[in-house]
């Protein structure tokens, strides 16, 4: 079964292994700093693939995704506040809080579909939003500083604990939706995107399967957040703003929303592409080097309207077979 | 975002001071808010770090200097990591600038924690000036709760009877009432608070003309400034009850303003008319470079530049404890005086009571017409132990 | 809070629909005619404020802004569908949300280069800084209820035109069903411009009239695209009554609720917590409307037959 598997994910493996074995090029060529991006990159890839489970695979277009991350991020955050460090419990915390609020959510919000559903997602993630924001015990939106958590076995503060801990996750998560994908309920969910009336001739209850893919994503949203609160060592109401759902979305499409990899590639490109541009800009054009947004806006409807797919369906599917095909 | 700039002086330095054998080279990082809505602000810091560098000739206490300027975007993750790139990467001396409260407190840990000294061109939160304070943390702008205190004293001896107060919901608006309830004794009609990014303050305005306060205290930063002062105006409302304000028309806001805002009070600790050499010369030159006044923000970060300068010359070395020893005992050269320092590192400085007035020019900017606070401190120095 | 404030707040609120509304139409019918999520459509409203104040300030003269600007933003409109949105109706949705995302952030840049990052100066002219007594001893600005007016003539106007003109009748034709509108005869690539030209004029005209109360600047139509977007849902899809209603009701909750609530709050409640919890609640009031009409009525409150 791991053959299979490696056989029909190769890019994921083969990006998997690359990150694996980054750590080891920035020591020799002393880019330390570098560690922390792809720190950033794999957190934010593994909130994408999360909520790809509804996203690209269910259809749903939810904007209240990076809701569940900040939601994670403050578990974390209140937890250390109230004294109780253990990292290990505060994952947990995280998941089961997304869980019941993906669960509620999601019941309230499947009842709607098509860019009705896009809207109650958005506005149940401006209620959390404007919620954290009137916490004035946490700081408001000023934040909350926190440490990083006490991960019992595991030592933070010692150099790359951090970076393996979130690789390994990534893995986990990986995994998951490597084995989530070709499962039953898997193949039910994607066929409930192409057609769902047909899922439901077949006697089968889509709002179910829909819902328990939306807890799923939730989930592990929550977990991403929840490890996002030890990198940055400080949590604010700006993880889960809308603009940050709307972020999560472009890197899955530019990746590649039929992809189980699609949401890391875009989260590497996206990433790397705010991180090089304005560099860039100011080399080629400096006089509007801040404006280098103006590079960017185009280049996401250049990939749109060219790039069939995203990245992935460019690049990867010379690698990999895609997990499923939209709708011709 | 990475800009490095080596100023035309620095040539001419370099030859000048080619008989001096200066081998060091002190590196800043200075990190503000380039690219988005409120991107002004920061080209505003950029223009004015620019400014003090060519006035140094490129050099800092001597050394050959380097700043390189980096855009957080106005995200903490983003500042996070701008932060790392900075003292790791390019392995910056110093760091500079930040305008917003909460990427301070999402970057404080991390740099102080790196024996990076840390200088904030503009944001002061209280934790940061009591409980959570670090001695690798200089402010040379001001702690939040300072400004309004400075409005609610001036009301207050001025024997305002009742006030009405308006600001956002969010911390800093919370920060800026508090801090004016700290010294204003008299009556409060009403605290209101408006939605952060806020266009439209019609339906507050009505509710205000039926209370008919005798004075209105408000906090509208940044573009709900230029909307609430214009509505304000276009609604009559001088007529009703007179407009304090803290934050709200600045060398920011009033080119969008104009005369809307003419006769609108504030309190600050700098203004462009404030009388020293080194403040003349700056704003004299910033409006002949950069067109139009500067605003506070500039004015701190080119304080912030001073600043550096002061440590590093009268240390003699660019190093993190030698610096900020010199500037935590004061007497700093800014563009407001010489600066004194608190127990917590943060200014003990002067607040002034400003109005909206035209120049000589018929160009609409503030002016100082009293002094409130004289040497006033913030209120958490005393929570504050390195 | 006496009878008389609140009739003013119904002023007030009526005055915030009706912009709304004015955003909201183009919106609703690109979205529920063309299928197309155009998420870009706040920035029609920054070009049309943009284009109105650089005119103003040009010439010194309010009306000729107005004027000029109507032209401009229905040209930018038309050009913008004939470049791009041509292309991307055949897309599914996700594909249109990244393009028109892009088309935002490449808007914003474009006005902050041209402009520059700072706010322009904009103000009501001087012939129409007056004010009006709409109620004893309450003076309103005289350009606030000229929005009202204008909102109202366009909202009869766009009725008018969509129930009782041919090329009304041919836009709905289009709506249902293209191919056999094609079939017809009808061109429908020209009418789907004209439409998006329409919306984008409206949605200009909305920030024209707005810009001299708030601040034009990059950026500005965002906000109001959400709210847009809030009202369209409510209101159902494709529905232009719909959007008219939903956006009068969203006007008159969120300005009414702002000043009421923490009111409200203050009675039962006590001093610091009431201040917090009040405008907290309000700031959530238009999407908690909107959750529960959807969770009673999945496709809006006046979908369109067919929808």
């Amino acid at each position: 079964m791991i053959l299979d598997l490696l056989k029909k994910f190769t890019t994921l493996w083969v990006i998997l292994f690359l990150l694996a074995l980054f750590p080891i090029f920035t020591a020799a060529f002393d880019l330390p700093f570098w560690n922390d991006v792809v720190m950033r990159i794999m957190l934010l890839g593994m909130a994408a693939m999360g909520l790809n489970i509804v996203f690209g695979f269910g259809g749903m277009v939810s904007f209240g995704h990076a809701a569940f991350m900040g939601i994670g991020a403050y578990c974390a955050g209140i937890s250390q506040y109230y004294g109780m460090d253990n990292g290990w419990y505060q994952l947990l915390i995280s998941m089961v809080t997304c869980g019941i609020l993906g669960l509620v959510i999601g019941f309230l919000a499947l009842r709607t579909t098509g860019i009705y559903f896009i809207m109650i997602t958005l506005a149940f993630a401006q209620m959390l939003y404007f919620f954290f924001v009137s916490l004035e015990q946490f700081g408001g939106d000023d934040g909350l500083i926190m440490d990083r958590s006490d991960f019992i076995f595991i030592d933070l503060y010692e150099p790359l604990r951090l970076y393996y801990l979130i690789f390994f996750t990534l893995v986990f998560v990986s995994i998951v939706l490597m084995l989530l994908i070709r499962s039953r309920f898997g193949v039910i969910l994607q066929a409930i995107k192409s057609n769902e009336n047909r899922v439901e001739a077949m006697g089968l209850n889509p709002l179910k399967f829909k819902i328990t893919g939306y807890v799923i994503s939730a989930v592990i949203c929550g977990v991403s957040g929840c490890l996002f609160a030890s990198w940055q060592e400080f949590v604010s109401p700006d993880i889960m703003h809308w603009t940050r759902s709307g972020d999560l979305m472009i890197i899955i499409i530019l990746g590649g929303l039929t992809y189980v990899a699609g949401p890391l590639v875009g989260a590497i490109v996206f990433l790397l592409l705010e991180e090089l541009l304005p560099d860039l800009l100011h080399v080629v054009f400096p006089s509007i080097a801040e404006n280098w947004m103006i590079i960017f806006g185009p280049l996401l409807i250049a990939v749109v309207l060219f790039g069939k797919g995203g990245l992935m369906g460019v690049v990867g599917n010379r690698l990999t077979r895609p997990a499923a095909r939209k709708d011709q | 975002m990475n800009n490095k700039i080596i100023t035309a002086a620095l040539a001419a330095g370099f030859l000048a001071s080619a008989s001096v054998a200066f081998a060091e080279t002190i590196k800043v990082g200075y990190m503000t808010t380039l690219s988005g809505g409120a991107g002004i602000i920061g080209k505003q810091m950029k223009n004015a770090v620019e400014l003090a560098m060519e006035h140094k000739g490129g050099k800092l206490g001597g050394m050959d200097a380097e700043v390189i300027f980096v855009d957080d975007q106005r995200k903490p993750d983003v500042a996070k990591q701008l932060a790392n790139k900075l003292i790791k990467s390019e392995k910056v001396d110093v760091i500079g600038g930040i305008i917003w409260s909460n990427l301070m407190m999402a970057i404080h840990k991390q740099v102080t924690r790196a024996d990076t000294l840390l200088i904030s061109s503009n944001a002061g939160p209280s934790p940061l000036a009591g409980s959570n304070c670090h001695k690798n943390f200089v402010s040379m702008s001001w702690q939040n709760d300072q400004t309004p205190e400075a409005m609610g004293k001036y009301m207050n001896s001025a024997g305002v009877k009742s006030v009405y107060a308006m600001a956002p919901n969010y911390q800093a608006g919370k920060d800026m009432i508090e801090g004016f309830k700290r010294f204003y004794k008299g009556e409060i009609v009403s605290e209101v608070y408006t939605k952060l990014g806020q266009t439209d303050f019609q339906a507050e305005l009505s509710v205000l003309r039926a209370a008919k306060p005798a004075a209105t205290f408000i906090f509208q930063p940044g573009g709900m400034g230029v909307n609430f002062v214009k509505q304000w105006n276009q609604a009559g409302m001088d007529n009703v009850s007179k407009l304090y304000t803290v934050f709200s028309v600045d060398g920011i806001s009033l080119p969008a303003l104009k005369d809307t805002a003419l006769g609108t009070i504030s309190t600050q600790t700098w203004s462009p008319d404030l009388d020293n050499a080194i403040n003349n010369r700056f704003v004299a030159d910033y409006k002949s470079k950069f067109g139009g006044y500067p605003s506070f923000y500039a004015a701190q970060a080119y304080d912030t530049i001073l600043a550096i300068d002061h440590a590093v010359a009268k240390s003699g070395s660019k190093d993190t404890a030698k610096m900020r020893a010199v500037l935590a005992a004061g007497g700093i050269p800014t563009t407001r005086g010489s600066l004194q320092m608190n127990s917590n590192q943060f200014p003990i400085q002067n607040f002034y009571l400003r109005e909206v007035v035209k120049d000589s020019d018929g160009v609409v900017t503030s002016k100082i017409i009293d002094t409130v606070f004289e040497n006033h401190g913030d209120a958490y120095a005393q929570d504050c132990k390195f | 809070m006496t009878a008389t404030l609140l009739l003013e707040q119904v002023f007030n609120g009526l005055q915030a629909g009706i912009t709304l509304f004015l955003i909201a139409a183009g919106l609703t019918l690109i979205l529920g005619i063309m299928d197309f999520v155009f998420l870009a459509h706040g920035s029609q409203v920054m070009i049309g404020a943009y284009a109105a104040s650089a005119v103003t300030i040009a010439t010194n003269n309010f009306y000729l802004g107005i004027l000029a600007a109507i032209p401009i933003t229905f040209f930018c409109g038309y050009l913008l569908e004939w470049l791009i949105i041509r292309h991307l109706y055949r897309r599914d949705h996700m594909d249109q949300v990244l393009a028109t995302f892009g088309l935002i952030l490449f808007f914003n840049e474009v006005i902050r280069i041209t402009f520059g990052p700072a706010a322009l100066f904009s103000n009501f002219p001087p012939s129409l800084a007056g004010f009006i007594e709409i109620l004893p001893d309450t003076p309103y600005p005289v350009f606030r209820i000229l929005i009202i007016l204008v909102g109202l003539v366009c909202a009869v106007a766009i009725h008018l035109f969509v129930s009782r003109t041919r090329v009304g009748a041919m836009v709905r034709a289009g709506a249902s069903n293209p191919e056999m509108t094609a079939a017809l005869g009808i061109n429908i690539k020209i009418l789907f411009r004209f439409i998006f030209a329409a919306g984008a004029t409206f949605a200009g005209l909305a920030g024209m009239m707005i810009g001299p109360l708030t601040s034009v600047e990059p950026g500005m139509g965002e906000p109001l695209l959400i709210l847009s977007l809030v009202v369209i849902i409510i209101g159902g899809i494709g529905s232009v009554r719909g959007a008219f209603i939903a956006a009068i009701i969203i006007g008159l909750v969120d300005t009414i609720g702002r000043v009421m609530l923490p009111m409200l709050f203050r009675t039962f409640m006590s001093g610091p917590t009431a201040d917090t919890a009040g405008p907290a609640l309000a700031s959530m009031s238009v999407y908690i409307l909107m959750a529960v009409v959807l969770v009673f009525k999945p496709t809006g409150l006046f979908p369109p037959k067919g929808a």
